[in-house]
């Protein structure tokens, strides 16, 4: 028989257990269990402060619980701003920034990726660099006398082949984004 | 006697289960098959404990039925049960040192609990390794040492105060040793104590006259141990006495001296809030009575002019030409008492203590609070002398802190702080008594002043103990608001008041809130130069820096060294009352070794064969307890050991370069043996 | 003292005046700045959607001037720290640099982990030191109040800065600027972020963000704000217009990057350091001083 409940109580009754030691085997994930709830990273997050979506300490804490799906498909595992106060402070090391790209890391081959993301990686794949080096801007720098810069880079792409990036993007060969 | 080195060894290995904390890894059986066949083992057996009756029967029995002239037991670590089988060899009719361990438990299965095959390998190397060194061991005789009925208590706060007195009352003649001029420690420092609101030095500054007072006890105040020799029973310490430049028996503590001396400095009792002279006595309880001159701000002794306390003291008690030297003191043991400092809250910056004047410490709060202390008794805050009215109060600041960002920082913020700045490395473990302390101090707040708006920030309040969780509901009641959630950062205002940002767990708000005054609830370290301090005793420190008791569990008050023991926040953070009890079991254990007559000394040290030293001096260079030197001897310069001084602990043998050395039941041949054992490839 | 300079995306297409000046003071200085016409992308920008390409990228790069013997020098903080991060993670970890070296291979690079990051303001505050920055200034910038903007990864993780700076207690910049005879602005908000790293995400959030600090800073009475990282530059040169527009307020504060401020000091001409080209014109300024 369902039981009652008020419809603004987030009820939740499936918890993954196994997330906890997914995100810890990311790199910058692998001291998220040492998490006591301090809100320290809270407390200092600039973020945070302008918008509630983002906290850093709920987001470990639903980590821990196991909420896989409602934590990767969430766009705020997208709003750490990196600027790592948090990880200075945290007093059992939990490295809160590392630990949101381990999250984004694992959001994205679930198929889950920021269209800003996605954006800035297809630009960096397509020109080796987030901004396009074109004809013009090399003739502004040789007017300054500064170096010109070759178009393009295709390294970068083929780097992206080899570690599985490209695959990812396009959604082939097992890639979901 | 059966046991015959002469004869071929006839070895017993026997195998422990320890019920399952070795047998739930290595696979047991297999390791006693794997030792059956090994050059000189008889017999071999596997028990579930054999440590137990049954299994130290079993050993008794085998050595009479098979005529063993050794044994191996591969259980746990020697720590534990090395006594119960010596004696269980001697019983029958075997030299004590004529056993073996191999520890396979905590160095095997417990560190391995996740690999069995590879435990129940290492187990059987380290059995195989064992069974090597026993064909070569040497039966000993042990000496008979000596056991003064006299101990040593280092360290006089409120845990070395409590263990002179218990000894003094069991007429057991004891040395105090206290470096500052007076006894008492940080617990003169405070206030009050919690949970029962006992003005700190109405209760302790009785004990500190009974120490006065006491025949039995000699406190030697402004004194640091040197040095430590000898053994239990018979340590001879060496404590330098530094000079007070006035004469304790002649000083009645009037106090006309520091009425007339012309210097003022900071007073680091008052936690240099306050000043004081440069003759001075810390505080108005302190024992010995007397003054004490210091004599880096002293007008005369620094720049040759002034006398004016001498002039005044009609005692004739200043003595300017008083100068330091070393008291050597021959004690039956020790009991090492030497507290804790305060965390450093400079090491974590982002907290701003050092560099806005309204942020304090636990410890300054106490003087701030204090009849005696700088504003009496007015809780000032230190910017302007203005009365706070809103005071928060941040927990866990130094402690339950893994790392802060992990780098060590070249930082400089005011260095001058004073004495009592500990370690500005914060600490993993919980410092214990922070939540009552603050907790206390919120309160104190409101008593005063019911006012004020107090709050105490918190990652979890922990008050377990008689009375305590009690008192924090008290506090509640009062209106301290505990809010759950560390402040990462304290900003400073133009008007000195201080922003805390939090993240209020409970309500799920972010709190942006402005106090008059914030209080850091500085965690307990190890006290400053604890790390030489722990060398020249010979003394185990633990990870968290702390010195290591016997065991965790069952010798808390005892050291790895017979005859040392440990009381009060030296072994780890405690409060007052467990500080005293620690303290009580440290005299019993220290009373029951100076009870005996005499003890049997382990036969561990140097043998030096005369014909091959050469008289190089390496050893000599190289022994940090300066228990080997070189003597001119007829046949020229030779190594002689001291016994009294020497630990065993091997550093001679090993560096001696013509192998004259060779360390008793410690053979080159034995460690070698086992050596090439434990990496022989089966 | 040669150093290959990093430019990362954004400064050679849209901070020239940043790279020029720098590029122009470090030659005063005796600090020869060698261009690897190759450098990609960092790899900073790609750390949170595949951290291994993120990794593999920043390797590369590395490799490129290891190739040339030289080590690196940057001008953008978010490229200081990635490149740092793992400059120093395959100096140490030996599994790590074999495994990056394969990939490597493919490129037909190889790598041995010896290249040492810093950023050009580092290396200015440490390597030249602020004795020689003061002893080349020639025109005292006594009549500024400079307010600098720390940023987040010229500082942190400080683990990987060996600590030259404390994050929670700044002063490098302020030091800096004190060296040119400027006076560095204290303000409460000196060490947060400018917002940058989400703009893409939440652009309300980030300029609010970054509205903070203008207001702190203009508050302050200060003439110019310090900067030495593009990504910051987009949020207080770039989005200032329109951080104002938004709130009907008109903002007016040119934005200097380091190099530029001690150009003028050394008595450089801000076209030369290519002042008039920075996102906010600084016309007041450029008055003030000539």
């Amino acid at each position: 028989m369902e039981s009652v409940r008020r419809k603004d109580v987030p009820v939740v009754t499936v918890l993954d257990p196994k997330f906890k030691y997914e995100v810890a085997r990311e790199p910058g994930g692998e001291n998220i269990k040492y998490c006591f709830q301090c809100g320290t990273c809270t407390s200092g997050c600039k973020v945070a402060e302008l918008d509630s979506k983002y906290n850093p300490r709920k987001i470990i804490r639903m980590v821990i619980l196991g909420m896989r799906e409602r934590v990767l498909s969430g766009d705020f595992i997208w709003l750490c701003a990196t600027c790592y106060t948090c990880h200075e402070r945290c007093p059992q090391d939990v490295r809160i920034p590392e630990v949101m790209n381990a999250l984004k890391n694992i959001a994205v081959r679930e198929g889950y990726i920021h269209p800003a993301f996605r954006a800035q990686a297809e630009l960096i794949a397509g020109h080796g660099r987030l901004y396009e080096v074109d004809g013009f801007a090399n003739e502004k720098r040789t007017d300054w006398g500064l170096t010109e810069i070759p178009q393009g880079c295709p390294e970068v792409a083929e780097i992206y082949g080899i570690t599985g990036l490209h695959d990812l993007l396009s959604g082939g060969a097992g890639g979901k984004v | 006697m059966l046991q015959d080195t002469g004869k071929e060894p006839r070895i017993g290995v026997y195998v422990c289960h320890c019920g399952l904390n070795i047998a739930g890894v290595v696979d047991v059986e297999a390791v006693r098959e794997s030792a059956r066949f090994l050059e000189g083992v008889v017999v071999v057996r596997d028990n579930r404990y054999t440590c137990s009756e049954v299994g130290q029967k079993g050993i008794a029995d085998d050595i009479r039925e098979f005529k063993l002239n050794r044994v191996v037991v591969a259980s746990c670590s020697p720590r534990l049960h090395e006594k119960t089988f010596r004696t269980l060899l001697e019983k029958s009719g075997l030299n004590p040192h004529l056993l073996e361990m191999a520890n396979i438990r905590e160095h095997c299965s417990w560190v391995h609990y996740d690999n069995h095959e590879a435990a129940t390998g290492k187990a059987k190397d380290l059995v195989r390794s064992s069974v090597a060194r026993a064909r070569l061991l040497q039966p000993l005789a042990r000496t008979k040492g000596r056991v003064l009925p006299e101990v040593m208590v280092i360290g006089g706060g409120v845990a070395g105060i409590s263990a002179a007195l218990y000894l003094g009352g069991m007429g057991i003649k004891t040395y105090l040793v206290e470096k500052e001029p007076s006894i008492g420690g940080h617990m003169a420092m405070l206030d009050k104590t919690f949970p029962t609101l006992d003005c700190s030095l109405c209760i302790l500054s009785p004990k500190m006259v009974e120490v006065a007072e006491c025949e039995n006890i000699k406190i030697l105040s402004y004194s640091e141990v040197e040095k430590v020799e000898g053994q239990v029973g018979d340590f001879r310490v060496q404590v330098r006495r530094k000079p007070r430049y006035v004469n304790e028996e002649k000083c009645v503590g009037c106090g006309d001296c520091a009425e007339k001396c012309p210097v003022k400095v900071k007073d680091e009792f008052n936690r240099n809030m306050g000043t004081r002279k440069a003759i001075y006595i810390p505080f108005p309880q302190a024992i010995p009575p007397a003054y004490v001159i210091d004599e880096h701000n002293c007008r005369y002794l620094t720049q040759g002019k002034c006398k004016i306390c001498q002039a005044v003291c009609e005692r004739g008690a200043i003595e300017y030409d008083q100068t330091s030297y070393v008291e050597t003191i021959e004690v039956g043991a020790i009991i090492v008492a030497t507290g804790f400092q305060p965390y450093d809250p400079r090491g974590l910056p982002q907290y701003g203590y050092g560099r806005f004047p309204n942020v304090i410490t636990s410890l300054d709060f106490e003087r701030l609070i204090c009849a005696d202390g700088p504003t009496y008794g007015k809780l000032k805050r230190p910017g302007d002398s203005t009365v706070p009215k809103r005071v928060a109060f941040i927990q866990c600041v130094g402690s339950r802190n893994e790392a802060s960002g992990g780098a060590e920082y070249k930082i400089d913020i005011d260095e001058e702080m004073g004495s009592s700045a500990g370690s500005r490395d914060p600490k993993a473990y919980c410092s214990r008594v922070c939540c009552m302390i603050t907790a206390k101090q919120a309160f104190m707040v409101k008593e005063k002043y019911p006012d004020a708006e107090v709050y105490v920030y918190y990652i979890d309040m922990r008050t377990a103990g008689k009375g305590f969780e009690e008192f924090y509901q008290r506090g509640r009641h009062e209106g301290i608001v505990f809010l759950r959630g560390k402040p990462g950062e304290i900003e400073e205002q133009e008007d000195g008041c201080l922003r805390v940002v939090s993240e209020d767990l409970d309500s799920g708000c972010i709190l942006d809130l402005v106090f008059d005054m914030v209080v850091l609830a500085q965690g307990l370290t190890p006290p400053e130069g604890l790390v030489e301090f722990a060398q020249k005793m010979n003394l185990s420190r633990s990870e968290d820096g702390f010195l290591m008791e016997g065991h965790p569990k069952l010798r808390p008050a005892e050291t790895a060294i017979d005859g040392i023991y440990l009381a009060g926040c030296v072994q780890f953070p405690k409060d007052i009352p467990d500080s005293v009890a620690q303290a009580g079991a440290a005299a019993a254990a220290a009373a029951v070794m100076c009870s005996k007559e005499s003890i049997e000394i382990d036969p561990l040290g140097p043998v030096i064969d005369d014909k091959l030293c050469i008289g190089c001096k390496l050893c000599e260079m190289l022994c940090p307890y300066g228990a080997i030197k070189v003597e001119l001897t007829d046949k020229g310069p030779k190594a002689k050991s001291i016994e009294v001084a020497c630990k065993g602990c091997g550093v001679c043998g090993a560096s001696c370069s013509t192998k004259a050395i060779t360390m008793k039941h410690y053979t080159d041949s034995q460690l070698t043996a086992q050596a090439k054992a434990i990496l022989e490839v089966v | 003292m040669k150093m290959a300079v990093f430019l990362g995306c954004t400064v050679p297409v849209r901070n020239l005046s940043y790279e020029l000046s720098a590029k122009r003071v470090a030659g005063e200085l005796g600090l020869e700045l060698v261009d690897i016409p190759d450098f990609s992308c960092c790899g900073y920008p790609v750390k949170s959607v595949h951290h291994e390409t993120a990794y593999l990228l920043a390797a590369r790069n590395l490799a490129l001037a290891e190739e040339r013997g030289l080590d690196i020098c940057t001008l953008c903080s978010a490229c200081t720290s990635v490149l740092t991060e793992v400059s120093r993670e395959l100096a140490t970890n030996e599994i790590l640099l074999d495994e990056t070296c394969k990939s490597l291979g493919m490129l037909g690079r190889q790598y041995s982990g010896k290249v040492k990051v810093k950023h050009f303001v580092r290396v200015l505050y440490e390597d030249i030191g602020l004795g020689t920055i003061e002893k080349a200034v020639k025109r005292p910038l006594d009549m500024f109040r400079i307010a600098s903007h720390y940023g987040c990864h010229y500082l942190k993780p400080s683990k990987i800065y060996d600590g030259f700076d404390h994050p929670e207690a700044p002063e490098s910049l302020d030091r800096l600027v004190a060296a040119t005879g400027a006076f560095p602005v204290d303000y409460r908000t000196k060490k947060d972020c400018c917002g940058g790293a989400i703009l893409g995400v939440d652009e309300e959030t980030a300029l609010s963000m970054a509205r903070a600090k203008l207001d702190d800073i203009s508050n302050r009475g200060a003439d110019a704000i310090n900067l030495i990282c593009p990504f910051c530059s987009v949020m207080y040169g770039a989005n200032q217009r329109k951080i104002g527009a938004g709130l009907n307020v008109k903002y007016d504060l040119p934005i200097l990057y380091y190099p530029q401020i001690l150009g003028l000091a050394m008595g450089i001409s801000h076209e030369e350091l290519g002042l008039m080209q920075n996102p906010i014109r600084p016309r007041a300024l450029i008055a003030k001083i000539s």
